[in-house]
């Protein structure tokens, strides 16, 4: 609608004829004032809880930018916020960043899509239509496949696990003063989890001086977690790496684990990815029974999130900010600064600013800058632990980021 | 080769289909354009197997998901086009379909789905295990064409279009031939099917072998479209749900009902999707379900179904009664003529057909123990017995439903004991049964055509075997009209006629004259004088006697499985032991006076 306003008027001084106004009314209609950016994500289906987070981000960020002027080379132009939702499925994210791309023709970029699969199929249809996108999904093949629109703002998987194992060897080191030597890894078969133990398999252990002892993969959903539990038993590591996807996995385990008496730290439970620091885990599993358990992720609420926390508390009675607010609550920011760089609402305007950006430490994802590698990688993205610490989940690590200590389970 | 006219449709659908996603130029529109024809073939291919045999598969993803990770696996490790792959895809997933089909078709009903159900998602597991848990296509920007990735979209719906002709054109050539014949008698009733001469186990694994084939191939355009595959999005339980989605909407068995059910379905999901999604997530798939629900209600076969019945109804009512009264009492000579002294001495000629020590328990019961007789040629033999006697037990070990535990069924001389129905129709017995089971939606000839398959040579030969074969039980005059329009009496000639369509040697009748009224029965029962006459050897089961005394030449009686006597009628109704097998003991005693 606005946008038909503003060709009229130019239409109209246009007809005036002169260069100047000629000019100045271009630079005018190049100022729009909304500019909108996307936001696919699953809304409903079983990945809706994550999507809606992501989109209580993105919303918190809209207004934050908002409230503070807009986007200053935009005449003060207020970013909008068009969510689609992607479904349950990989067509129905696929169909959906069609209609994206058909029907808002005028979205200067977006984020999305969640699940990694999801993303790999939104990004083929983004990058014909050379719509940036931001992703937190942490999938390397998001950026192997040569696109030039997708920027990935998470380490990668298998970055991931590169990052965090020392720093676990070190926490063990520090807090119960003996290198650990030996672990199990008990993984889920889905693409996340598998990418993580692969990475670790396939070098990272032996890099670390671990010695594997015990390696397991489960479908999801499991139906007992018994002999699972024995060969861990048996086996007596020294860390265990526990890979789930789906809550009933977590909370199987855990429970099993404090039945057999290996439980709250008896053997230290390191986790990778988000499912098992999720809000919904303490509706099924205790606090006690989560004590201590860490888990490694892309990004966490951290050290100088706080006021932000605090609102996605009270606005939307989340009782903790995970990856998916905190990620998205960012990539609005990064958006936003692409566009005052790029100086015009144009999404391959804001694409190059995007690859060519330099905007110094990063705010709301862990270390590293705000600036794509050529893959479109953010560089030195890092990564965080957390730990449940009577019953939240707090980011332990990094330092800089941490907003409570860690401590080794005691035996 | 189907009727060109009756392409028409077909032909002029898809180029309006055509003419209509040129004319759009919103890339989002026409890939829903695209995934219609995508969705109808997967939906043809299901019916293929599923709408026409009646066998629900629940696994078809199986097929799809295989195709799809042939392109894509194909591309990435081998560099080859999808042109080259889809057909590699389509032979791929035709050698699934038989891998899976032989042991699967084993099961029947509930047990064939629920076994269906378990291979993709078998398969779903075997993927995530190899590591194929996401799975892009490799973009070629040098080479679009050659490797189907068309900067247009409006090529992907014309493919797609392509394949839907294609497999509609395919699906009309079999519904036309012996093929489809097959399958719908199939559908219809398996045992009948098989007595009818038909290769069951053969013809649905030409069918599971096709529609994997089709399901496959078009599962490999569907990568194409999507571009990354995952386990999930092609053999994932949705997957085989679509293909019985759009087919239980549109209409199972005929080619109309996945291309309406994909035409309506899958624009209306995404509408949905993209009209409520953002507002009330997750209202889209109530709405869809209860969409679906409600036509399912209101036409449990289908639309296409329910619209051409409602059409039919209309038309009849708008052009009154043309088939107004047929005349029945014309064609059958409806006189019980006396048997003649030639055919008397028909006991005494050839034997065609004999058992002996033919035995068979279920458990602990001997439902035939030890029966031996001859049928000689041309002779009406009657097989009588209380219920229970154990009757139709051995109507099924002469057609080759059961196997005997011992003894032998010679058939021209030779032993045709354990052998399968089709090819001891083959070998010349045709048979009725005791239920009727027509196929209601057919026309009397086209029910009667498949039973002529086993002697034709070609389509034309079994319409005429099968006009001649209703012509000879006298219902040619409503030979065009469908089954589920016909009294008992007709149904039961439209059976014999199906019997008599594979010109068969010996005729096994069961029970035919059940449920008829007297005028009726007498009808029936000239006609099987007539082929008597004619020179066809018949065995009849009955388990009431007064008809059969003017019909048949001999009996055979039947208690406990057991024969307790045989010979000419007159003698074997004043047999005590027979008396005593119908009536009881102290019936005895009153009949001997």
């Amino acid at each position: 609608m606005t946008g038909n306003i503003t060709t009229k008027m130019t239409r109209r001084t246009l007809l005036a004829g002169a260069s100047s106004a000629l000019v100045a009314s271009r630079a005018w209609a190049q100022q729009p004032s909304e500019v909108k950016v996307g936001l696919l994500v699953p809304i409903s289906g079983m990945y809706a809880r994550p999507g809606t987070v992501m989109r209580q981000g993105a919303e918190m960020a809209i207004d934050h930018i908002n409230a503070q002027g807009g986007i200053k080379a935009l005449g003060g132009a207020k970013m909008k916020l068009v969510v689609l939702d992607s479904g349950d499925s990989t067509e129905k994210a696929k169909n959906a960043a069609q209609r994206m791309v058909a029907q808002e023709t005028d979205l200067v970029a977006a984020s999305g899509a969640y699940l990694s699969s999801f993303t790999l199929a939104v990004t083929e249809v983004t990058e014909r239509a050379n719509l940036p996108v931001l992703t937190l999904s942490y999938s390397d093949l998001i950026t192997d496949r040569g696109f030039k629109y997708v920027f990935q703002t998470s380490a990668t998987a298998g970055s991931q696990a590169r990052q965090a194992l020392p720093q676990i060897i070190k926490l063990a080191e520090t807090a119960s003063g003996k290198r650990p030597k030996t672990v199990a890894i008990l993984t889920d078969n889905t693409a996340a989890s598998i990418a993580s133990a692969k990475a670790m398999r396939e070098g990272l252990l032996t890099e670390n001086q671990l010695q594997l002892i015990v390696d397991e993969t489960f479908t999801p959903p499991l139906a007992d977690a018994t002999s699972l539990v024995q060969k861990i038993r048996t086996a007596k590591p020294d860390l265990l790496f526990f890979l789930p996807t789906v809550i009933s996995d977590a909370k199987l385990l855990l429970e099993k684990m404090n039945e057999f008496g290996l439980g709250q730290g008896k053997i230290p439970t390191i986790s990778f990815g988000i499912a098992i620091a999720e809000p919904d885990m303490l509706q099924t599993v205790s606090a006690e029974l989560l004590q201590g358990v860490l888990t490694c992720v892309a990004s966490w609420g951290a050290k100088g999130h706080e006021a932000l926390i605090a609102e996605l508390k009270t606005r939307y009675k989340e009782p903790w900010m995970t990856q998916n607010a905190i990620s998205t609550y960012g990539d609005m920011w990064v958006i936003k600064d692409a566009l005052e760089k790029a100086g015009k609402a144009d999404r391959v305007a804001v694409a190059e600013a995007l690859r060519s950006m330099d905007a110094g430490p990063s705010k709301y994802y862990p270390l590293g800058e705000i600036k794509f590698d050529e893959k479109g990688r953010r560089i030195g993205a890092g990564m965080t632990i957390v730990q449940w610490q009577s019953g939240i989940p707090v980011t332990v690590f990094p330092p800089q980021l941490a907003l409570a200590q860690p401590f080794w389970p005691k035996n | 080769m189907p009727h060109l006219r009756s392409l028409l449709p077909a032909i002029v659908f898809t180029i309006a289909y055509a003419v209509v996603s040129i004319g759009v130029t919103n890339s989002y529109y026409q890939l829903v354009l695209t995934l219609v024809p995508v969705w109808a073939v997967f939906g043809l291919s299901w019916n293929l197997l599923s709408g026409y045999t009646g066998l629900i598969s629940f696994g078809h993803a199986a097929f799809f998901g295989i195709g799809a990770y042939t392109t894509a696996l194909g591309q990435i490790y081998f560099g080859l086009s999808p042109w080259l792959l889809i057909p590699v895809a389509a032979m791929l997933g035709g050698i699934a379909g038989l891998l899976i089909g032989f042991p699967t078709f084993r099961l029947q009903g509930h047990y064939f789905a629920l076994a269906m159900l378990a291979y993709p998602l078998a398969i779903l597991y075997v993927f995530e295990w190899l590591g194929f848990q996401e799975v892009t296509l490799p973009m070629k920007r040098d080479a679009p064409i050659a490797f189907m990735q068309f900067g247009d979209p409006r090529v992907y719906t014309l493919v797609a279009l392509a394949i839907m002709l294609a497999t509609i054109v395919l699906t009309r050539m079999i519904e036309q031939s012996r093929f489809g014949m097959a399958l719908l008698a199939i559908k219809q009733n398996e045992a009948a099917a098989e007595a009818a001469g038909i290769n069951t186990l053969a013809w649905k694994l030409r069918a599971i072998t096709l529609s994997g084939a089709i399901a496959a191939a078009i599962g490999a355009f569907y990568a194409q479209v999507l571009l990354v595959v995952t386990p999930q999005s092609v053999f994932g339980m949705l997957v085989s749900a679509q293909a019985l989605t759009v087919a239980m909407f549109g209409g199972v068995g005929t080619v109309w009902g996945p291309v309406i059910g994909s035409v309506i379905l899958i624009p209306l999901a995404e509408i949905l999707h993209a009209e409520a999604g953002d507002r009330f997530p997750g209202i889209q798939g109530v709405i869809f379900g209860f969409a679906i629900i409600c036509v399912i209600l209101v036409a449990p076969e289908g639309l296409f179904w329910k619209l051409r019945d409602l059409l039919r109804k209309r038309f009849a009512r708008s052009t009154p009664q043309t088939t107004a009264a047929p005349d029945v009492t014309q064609p059958v000579a409806a006189t019980v003529t006396p048997l003649t002294v030639a055919r008397k001495r028909a006991a005494t000629s050839e034997v065609v057909l004999e058992v002996r020590n033919l035995s068979r328990s279920f458990g602990g019961l001997k439902a035939v123990q030890d029966v031996n007789f001859k049928l000689h040629q041309n002779e009406i033999l009657g097989i009588i017995g209380p219920n229970g006697a154990g009757k139709t037990t051995l109507f099924n070990l002469l057609n080759g439903f059961l196997r005997p535990d011992q003894g032998e069924v010679l058939i021209g001389g030779r032993d045709m004991s354990g052998q399968r129905p089709h090819t001891i129709c083959e070998a010349g017995i045709g048979r009725t049964f005791q239920v009727m089971r027509p196929f209601l939606r057919m026309s009397i000839l086209d029910n009667v055509v498949v039973g002529a398959y086993v002697r034709a040579k070609d389509e034309d030969e079994a319409r005429k075997l099968a006009a001649d074969a209703i012509a000879r039980v006298g219902l040619s005059d409503v030979a065009d009209r469908v089954a589920g329009e016909l009294s008992t009496k007709e149904l039961r000639l439209m059976e014999l006629a199906r019997a008599l369509a594979g010109q068969p040697r010996i005729l096994l009748l069961d029970e035919t004259l059940a449920g008829l009224g007297h005028g009726e029965a007498d009808e029936v029962v000239a006609v099987i004088q007539q082929l008597a006459r004619d020179g066809i050897t018949i065995a009849i089961i009955e388990h009431t006697m007064q008809a059969m005394v003017r019909l048949v030449d001999r009996f055979v009686v039947l208690d406990h499985g057991a024969v307790i006597t045989e010979g000419e009628p007159e003698a074997v109704t004043r047999d005590n032991r027979v008396i005593e097998a119908y009536l009881g003991k102290k019936w005895v005693a009153h009949a001997a006076h």
